[in-house]
């Protein structure tokens, strides 16, 4: 689904509201949340921190990881309640993969990393890469809770087996959420053609160049942004 | 031209440097788990079900030893603080002997080792395995990967997830000193229980095996000689495993605990490292390529 931006939300004509307030106050709390279970939970992962979790500092390691999974899960059951049209139209917008998404992926390296601006189709809201994390994240979160509330409360009374299944899937989803995350830090924080990024989910607002540059189906609207792009294709081509 | 060289020169020493990380990443080694077969000097017990008369001495010497809460209810099975246990079971050829003592099997390839993150349960050089309490973090992994439902936890606090494990040390501290042996195997008065070198103890227990046999017990069977690279609690049974609540396949468990340990953390510091060199590689080569008076 194409959300074109509408004439209200352009604030001075310069800059485009991108998200909410508690939307950027979730995105942080979410963000804050997953380091410290990421940090908490690597004692246990790592055998070269085996003499930390064996000491006396692990009850206070294990209930952080405790309390940072509770604010982890509430994140979009608050997301939820607060601002459900909202939810509902992300959800929309992460899934609605098509056909420009593979243009995405074959314009992604010699964009991201050879600055190539012109083979980038436009791309909406979110652009693929960031549906993917979104998705992957969102998964993840949901094996996250499902597997951790099983490993917190589960023990003697769901069978054994479905223990070390659940064992494996949570170190799983955070290999994959952990990767995850350090290229989407990379891109949203350090790359530098995504520099406003940062600035958005801080500040709720993009600049109107920066969605025309990386949002144009957001910011036309995906009819004109894809005109737009072939002509562009086509003069560089002659 | 020249700048198109230096560019292709960049992309080979950033994919030259991917990979070097990547392997080495990979490469690493992932950290302590079980032996693979018992040794030649390795201690065990060995528990001869045709001598029990289910006294449960070895139930109060354990407790006594290990400063264990009294005696529990007969016939209750393992917990925290009974490591330690004798059973009545029912069964056709179980009749007359129809006891079974349980405690930790101490497998060589132990599951439990492999997937404590704290080292607490480790592989003792005499073969047991040991249990440091201190160590302990209460996890509860062991309790969920061992294929005889031995090690318990006991729970102080659910929700801050306080607790510890316990199970049968083999009476570690005296052993280790030399001063004696499992308290259990030290306090039976028929000799259904008994410790020593493993390579013996398993030489008796064939010998007794064929003595039942002759002796018209048609199911007597030795159990722990192979299952879980070699248990290091020898059972003499007079009826098949399942009688006696015993598994057959102890591999699952184990099988999982090394997939755990072996396969999936390997692969999880490689997708890291990958993904670290990654990044770092492309953030070299972007800002070569990228110039920020370009960007709007």
């Amino acid at each position: 689904m194409t959300v074109k931006i509408e004439t209200e939300e352009i604030v001075e004509g310069r800059w485009i509201k991108r998200y909410t307030g508690l939307e950027r106050l979730l995105h942080w709390v979410h963000t804050g949340a997953y380091l410290v279970l990421a940090l908490t939970g690597f004692v246990l992962f790592a055998p070269q921190l085996e003499c930390a979790a064996g000491c006396q500092a692990v009850r206070n390691i294990r209930m952080l990881h405790r309390i940072a999974a509770v604010f982890l899960g509430a994140t979009p059951i608050l997301y939820a309640i607060f601002q459900p049209r909202r939810m509902v139209m992300h959800v929309r917008e992460f899934l609605a993969f098509c056909r420009y998404d593979l243009l995405w992926f074959k314009a992604a390296i010699p964009y991201y990393l050879l600055g190539r601006h012109a083979i980038m189709p436009p791309q909406p809201r979110f652009n693929t890469g960031e549906r993917m994390n979104a998705l992957i994240m969102v998964l993840g979160v949901a094996a996250f809770g499902v597997t951790g509330v099983g490993m917190w409360f589960g023990k003697g009374i769901i069978p054994p087996g479905l223990f070390q299944a659940m064992l494996l899937l949570h170190d799983l989803a955070f290999t994959v959420t952990f990767a995850m995350f350090l290229v989407h830090f990379y891109l949203a924080v350090i790359h530098p053609l995504m520099w406003q990024s940062l600035l958005g989910m801080r500040f709720g607002y993009v600049s109107e160049s920066y969605a025309r540059e990386h949002h144009a189906a957001w910011y036309y609207g995906r009819e004109e942004a894809m005109e737009r792009w072939e002509e562009g294709q086509a003069e560089a081509e002659a | 031209m020249q700048a198109s060289k230096q560019r292709m020169i960049d992309r080979r020493g950033f994919l030259k440097l991917t990979g070097a990380g990547l392997g080495g990443v990979l490469l690493r080694p992932s950290g302590e788990v079980a032996a693979a077969s018992p040794g030649d000097d390795d201690l065990a017990i060995l528990y001869d079900a045709s001598q029990c008369l289910g006294c449960r001495a070895c139930e109060r010497a354990c407790k006594e030893y290990n400063n264990l809460p009294d005696v529990e209810e007969p016939n209750s099975g393992l917990s925290a603080t009974t490591w330690n246990v004798i059973q009545q079971r029912e069964g056709v050829e179980l009749v007359g002997r129809p006891f079974f003592n349980y405690q930790c099997m101490h497998c060589t390839d132990a599951a439990c080792v492999t997937v404590c993150p704290s080292g607490a349960l480790a592989k003792d050089e005499q073969g047991f395995v040991s249990f440091d309490a201190n160590t302990c973090i209460g996890c509860g992994y062991c309790t969920q990967f061992c294929p005889f439902g031995v090690p318990h936890l006991q729970v102080a606090n659910l929700i801050t997830g306080e607790a510890k494990a316990a199970k049968c040390t083999f009476c570690q501290d005296k052993t280790r000193a030399g001063t004696g042996g499992p308290s259990c195997a030290e306090a039976c008065p028929t000799g259904a229980l008994t410790w020593g070198k493993r390579a013996t103890l398993l030489n008796q227990a064939k010998a007794r095996v064929s003595q039942l046999k002759a002796e018209g017990y048609r199911g007597a069977m030795l159990y722990g000689e192979s299952e879980a690279g070699g248990l290091h609690r020898l059972s003499i049974l007079l009826d098949e495993p399942a009688a006696y609540g015993l598994p057959t396949d102890v591999q699952g468990a184990t099988t999982v605990a090394m997939i755990y340990k072996k396969i999936l953390r390997p692969v999880t510091w490689g997708v890291f490292g990958a993904a670290l060199v990654g990044v770092t590689g492309a953030f070299a080569l972007a800002r070569r390529t990228i110039h920020m008076e370009e960007v709007e």
